[in-house]
């Protein structure tokens, strides 16, 4: 890969500073592209993104801006699209050859559809949690590093495993056991793991997929302050059934219903006080769905 | 319709908290009768009814945590059991000037003013009381406003009435014809003090009207314009 295609996926610069003021000139070309208007703290616009599978359309027409340092949530019934959205935002659905994306969908003003953009780049910057703790069947420092070392990153390894770790919420618990088996830690210490290897890289945003879904209520509530920390430092978005758990972590809410519509995008409280949208309304209080 | 024992929850909430509001109605009839009429056994059955009535209180007030903790309600169901666990408060404090009432008619020792139309006070009151669960019943927006409205109509009367006691107090003849022995003073001055309870008690009664309007405006539709 050279520095150029490095640098169209915002990958690139060891300076973040440059980097971002590379990116501002990219979100200028944007909205004088599309004649839309961008919110300076917007991280991931999309603008009539529609997906199929084969025939099958799985996103319709969905534009939403999601905002830097804040949990956004995606919820809404099974097969609704909210998992395909989400994997949009890193192009995972490039990996399956039934997958067809339409429309724009910009990471800090640069459309990572482009042509210019390397997936593999953009999925340093757009880490992601997937629903499973998955951890790699290594030691727990060489989860954290794996990131790391396949992009040859220059650092001091031992500090970013061990601040990768603290900001994950594990550091203490295993601090004097970094050999380990990744594999041998609980669930929600293996969850935590993933974490910390997702953030290790240093992305913008952190993409998660029913992340405490596979975890008990303890594990899950380390998760959900560990959350709301994260967000502190990256853009964190999250897509869950438990709608309680969209309520108590999220700042933004996305309801998606069956067909692949987005209904209603606002501040969490708003969404779940008074919806504007009966249909939302009747999803949230358990009326259908 | 999914979560139907939920469902049926809710309307079962909503079918008690208005037979409290019936049953405190009631309350404050009675206890308005017994003042008009003197009547002591009305007085009573108002007093020792407030037992039911804060037993009913506790049990909608246990009802409303248990859907809160065990359902996790959102949006319009939230409003709904929110709105209803502030507005049992409202009708158990009616139950207790209805209480008062009863008290005042049991302690009062003459005839008083007559000239203060008490009972158009209290049955104002009530009629606002009344209005208001119509409006929690049916959700209806304009019946809020409408007896937030009247709550003017009730402080003028009852600012009106505690002038008139005051001042027949100070300028008639009535403190020189009554005027006898120390006690005889101080059982009179018990009994206009009674008088202006009572006028301060059903003025109470149409702000907890009020406070019901409100809070089920927020029910209806998330506003809080009446609420303070």
């Amino acid at each position: 890969m050279t520095d150029s295609q490095e640098y169209a996926a915002g990958e690139s610069t060891d300076d973040p500073t440059t980097d971002d003021m590379a990116i501002e000139t990219d979100v200028s070309d944007s909205v004088a592209s599309s004649g839309a208007t961008m919110r300076a703290n917007t991280v991931v616009r999309a603008e009539n993104v529609d997906v199929w599978y084969n025939d099958d359309q799985a996103l319709q027409d969905i534009s939403l801006e999601i905002p830097e340092n804040q949990v956004t949530a995606m919820i809404g019934p099974s097969g609704c699209g909210k998992s395909t959205f989400l994997r949009c935002i890193n192009r995972m659905n490039d990996l399956i050859d039934a997958a067809r994306v339409e429309g724009d969908l910009y990471l800090r003003g640069k459309n990572v559809y482009d042509d210019d953009v390397d997936p593999v780049a953009l999925r340093r910057r757009v880490g992601m949690v997937f629903q499973s703790p998955n951890p790699f069947p290594k030691s727990i420092y060489d989860n954290v590093a794996y990131g790391l070392k396949i992009q040859n990153k220059e650092g001091d390894y031992d500090d970013i495993v061990e601040q990768s770790l603290k900001r994950a919420a594990l550091w203490d618990e295993v601090k004097d056991q970094l050999d380990q088996s990744g594999l041998d830690l609980s669930g929600g210490q293996q969850q935590r793991l993933c974490i910390a290897r997702a953030i290790a890289p240093d992305p913008e945003v952190i993409l998660m997929d029913e992340p405490a879904s596979a975890l008990d209520p303890v594990a899950t509530s380390q998760i959900e302050d560990l959350i709301a920390e994260l967000a502190e430092e990256y853009t964190v978005v999250i897509v869950t059934h438990n709608m309680q758990q969209a309520a108590r972590i999220s700042n933004k809410t996305a309801v998606f219903l069956t067909g692949g519509e987005l209904v209603e995008f606002d501040d969490t409280e708003k969404i779940f006080e008074n919806p504007e949208s009966q249909r939302v309304e009747d999803y949230i209080t358990g009326k259908f769905g | 319709m999914a979560r139907t024992d939920y469902q049926s929850s809710l309307e079962e909430l909503r079918d008690d908290v208005l037979y409290m509001s019936e049953v405190v109605a009631e309350r404050l009839r009675t206890g308005l009768d017994a003042l008009e009429r003197k009547d002591e056994r009305l007085a009573r059955d108002v007093i020792e009814g407030d037992d039911e009535i804060n037993e009913m209180y506790l049990e909608l007030e246990g009802e409303c945590v248990d859907l809160i903790a065990l359902q996790q309600p959102v949006a319009s169901d939230l409003r709904f059991i929110a709105a209803s666990f502030k507005i049992i408060t409202d009708l158990e404090r009616i139950g207790d000037l209805a209480v008062n009432l009863g008290g005042y008619t049991l302690d009062a020792q003459r005839d008083l003013f007559p000239d203060v139309d008490m009972q158009l006070i209290g049955m104002t009151t009530l009629e606002m009381l009344e209005d208001a669960m119509d409006a929690y019943a049916n959700e209806d927006v304009d019946a809020c406003y409408a007896v937030a409205d009247r709550d003017d109509e009730v402080d003028a009367m009852c600012e009106a009435a505690s002038e008139l006691v005051v001042r027949d107090l100070i300028e008639s003849d009535y403190l020189e014809d009554e005027l006898g022995d120390d006690a005889e003073i101080e059982s009179l001055m018990q009994d206009v003090s009674r008088l202006l309870l009572t006028i301060r008690d059903l003025e109470r009664v149409g702000d907890h009207a009020v406070n019901i309007a409100a809070r089920t405006l927020y029910m209806a539709e998330n506003d809080d314009e009446l609420l303070y």
